[in-house]
């Protein structure tokens, strides 16, 4: 342009005769811009529509980038890896570019044999970009398959979810799809969370994610998982689960549910029982629910720590007389009702606080609805909305009713931690903010109480959880057992029965509640029998024998500290 | 004047030409290495995570316990009991002075060739 223009401008000063030929060129200097106008216009045009189209990065109506998509490692409380993820190659097909159809399905089919050769032909028949073969294989066979040179057959990189401790976690982790989406367990709860939408803004790559720490101590999942096998196999038992959350906070330390699943094997999750029995299963407590009777009676201060309570006859309701398994007949104190378990006692407790007043203190302590809870496996627990008279009195020792052994530790801990209800979760979290969830259920002093029988039921003779308190000596446990008989064709059994034990420790100063389950377990020998003592109970004590070293629980054998739990107004 | 400048222009032109050509060239051949580097960086990523996973496993409770089990016997480890634990409060306190007449005659008796320590070593038997 610019010579042009060089030239251009002395033309113009020209006059006379030359002007002809000046038109000349000006002419031609038009033409020249309007050329150049187009050329450029020609240009900016192809920009223009190079920028509106849209390259096709879909893979089978996926985004190739969720494919690849990341999800953050999970931890447990101490940093070891509960699950991570791994990169596999898996493999696809352009069967437009494929050249011999029939030389590609032989010879994929001696490196894969366990694809069908009829579904392969198909696939690779006809003329799509892409067809996924198999996907998440192993490096060799990407090395196998690399090696016989098939044209138009090739491999992506996916991420995969793999959990290392297998089976050990699997109702906490629960799985992922092969589309990396959680669909069970707290990969779930992350993806309604924020991992989905992560994935969705297209963050969610690499392996830049900030782990996700859970509460959960491997350690101790590892010695619950392990003590609850040795108990499905020494009692013969169809299930066992168990959990332990830290009273204070709320967070689950370990919670386990056998028969389980691998969760690297989704599949093996879909087998009939593998549910979660702590979260998803609704059981009568049994016994163990007396120290939720006694602990609102007490708290009402409708009954006092040294009242006593006629045992000596079963109580009538109607046609049904409802006695003691293990009867006394005689007058019992508190603790003695506690002690021995009686029916007939802690009916008489109910009693005292007016079976109005015990339905509010259920709902007070939350059995009314699901515990708040982070995993997707949650069950309504049965709880009648009014109780009839004998119906109170049922419900007073466990039956009746049915909740998750989820809802059970969660009132222990409220029971036990100085009254305090505290939802519980499997986030980190620390007591400040744990105490912003607090809810005030019952009052300190009552806690102190319910911490006394719960230890005298482990250390006096003739005690319920003296079993446990033999394997777990020093720890300071105090516990109480449930024997829940099942219905069997209407009517309550007394040879299937659910047995629990919901403990806490230590005791002069509580740290971590459990509830321990043991479904239809057998004698272990002729000298045992199947009461919860001998099987749940035992399980218990195992279990603390071995994990409170661990939480930093020093063994104690000072009979001080028993001591000081009693009450002034017993000593 | 003006050829000149045409001229000059003319070869500036082909040189920026030239230059830009060459400039393509070495951006693609420094695009195809960065491809070769991802493909590397990713490769290596995925070897990472493969092993970060081993890591993972070798490290569960589930894997080592096995393995106490199976050199249990071998190496006469058996699970902590609560009467092994120990406080630093259940330590003596410090006499308040060194015995110094048991010093004495311990000194006495190894003047005398009579090692304490190897009589103890002796009676256990370890040489």
């Amino acid at each position: 342009m610019a010579v042009i223009g060089d030239d251009f401008a002395p033309t113009i000063s020209l006059d006379g005769g030359r002007k002809a030929r000046g038109n000349l060129t000006q002419a031609r200097i038009r033409w020249m811009i309007l050329a150049l106008v187009i050329g450029f216009a020609l240009v900016g045009g192809r920009l223009v529509q190079l920028g509106f189209v849209e390259t096709d990065q879909r893979i089978e109506g996926q985004a190739r980038d969720v494919i690849t998509a990341t999800r953050p490692p999970i931890l447990d409380r101490n940093g070891l890896e509960m699950a991570v993820d791994i990169r596999v190659p898996s493999l696809y097909a352009e069967p437009r570019r494929i050249v011999d159809i029939e030389e590609a399905v032989q010879k994929l089919r001696t490196v894969l044999p366990d694809i069908d050769e009829n579904w392969l032909r198909n696939r690779l028949t006809g003329d799509r970009g892409f067809v996924w073969l198999k996907r998440e294989l192993t490096p060799a066979i990407q090395d196998q398959v690399m090696r016989l040179g098939i044209p138009g057959v090739d491999f992506i990189t996916e991420s995969k979810r793999f959990y290392p401790a297998m089976n050990e976690a699997a109702h906490i982790l629960g799985s992922t799809n092969v589309d990396n989406q959680g669909i069970a367990g707290i990969e779930r709860h992350m993806d309604s969370e924020s991992v989905a939408l992560l994935q969705e803004l297209g963050l969610a790559r690499g392996n830049a994610l900030t782990p996700v720490d859970l509460s959960v101590d491997m350690r101790v999942q590892h010695v619950m998982h392990d003590q609850l096998t040795d108990a499905m196999a020494r009692y013969q038992a169809i299930a066992a689960a168990g959990v332990m959350v830290d009273i204070y906070t709320g967070e689950v330390i370990a919670m386990a549910s056998l028969p389980d699943f691998n969760p690297n094997e989704p599949a093996s999750a879909l087998v009939k029982d593998t549910f979660n029995r702590i979260t998803s299963g609704i059981f009568e407590p049994g016994s163990i629910f007396k120290t939720i009777t006694i602990a609102g009676a007490l708290d009402a201060g409708a009954v006092k720590i040294t009242d006593d309570f006629d045992a000596r006859y079963g109580i009538r309701f109607g046609r049904f007389t409802i006695s003691d398994f293990h009867g006394k007949h005689r007058i019992l104190s508190l603790p003695e009702v506690y002690k021995y378990s009686s029916n007939i006692g802690t009916i008489r407790v109910m009693q005292a606080l007016g079976k109005e007043n015990f339905r509010a203190f259920l709902s007070r302590m939350g059995f009314d609805k699901r515990v708040e809870f982070e995993l997707p496996e949650m069950r309504l627990p049965t709880v009648p909305k009014d109780f009839s008279d004998v119906g109170a009195a049922t419900a007073s020792f466990g039956h009746g009713l049915s909740v998750s052994p989820l809802h059970m530790v969660t009132a222990y801990a409220a029971l036990v931690n100085g009254g305090n209800y505290v939802p519980p979760t499997l986030y980190k979290r620390d007591i400040a903010e744990a105490e912003q969830h607090y809810t005030r259920v019952v009052q300190p002093q009552t806690s102190d109480l319910m911490r006394y029988l719960m230890r005298i039921n482990a250390i006096e003779p003739g005690g319920s959880g003296s079993q446990m308190n033999k394997l777990a000596l020093g720890y300071r446990v105090g516990g109480k057992t449930g024997t829940a008989e099942k219905v069997v064709d209407g009517r309550y059994s007394s040879s299937k029965v659910t047995n629990f034990f919901a403990s806490a420790f230590p005791l002069d100063n509580p740290r971590y509640a459990m509830v321990i389950l043991v479904d239809e377990p057998q004698k272990e020998n002729p000298q045992s029998g199947t009461t919860a003592g001998w099987n749940a109970g035992q399980v218990t004590g195992r279990i603390i024998q071995r994990v409170a070293p661990m939480l930093g629980v020093a063994p104690d054998f000072s009979e001080i500290l028993d001591h000081q739990l009693t009450p002034s107004v017993l000593r | 004047m003006i050829r000149r400048i045409n001229v000059f222009l003319i070869l500036t032109s082909i040189l920026m030409l030239v230059g830009v050509y060459m400039l393509k060239f070495s951006i693609e051949g420094t695009a195809a290495e960065r491809t070769a580097l991802q493909g590397f960086i990713s490769e290596q990523e995925g070897q990472l995570s493969l092993l970060q996973a081993d890591w993972a496993v070798l490290n569960q409770p589930a894997y080592i316990e096995p393995i106490v089990r199976r050199h249990q016997a071998e190496l006469a480890i058996e699970q902590v009991r609560q009467e092994q634990f120990g406080a630093f409060e259940a330590l003596p306190m410090r006499p308040a002075k060194p015995d110094t007449s048991a010093l004495d005659a311990l000194f006495e008796a190894i003047d005398n060739g009579i090692d304490p320590i190897d009589a103890i070593l002796e009676l256990e038997g370890i040489d």
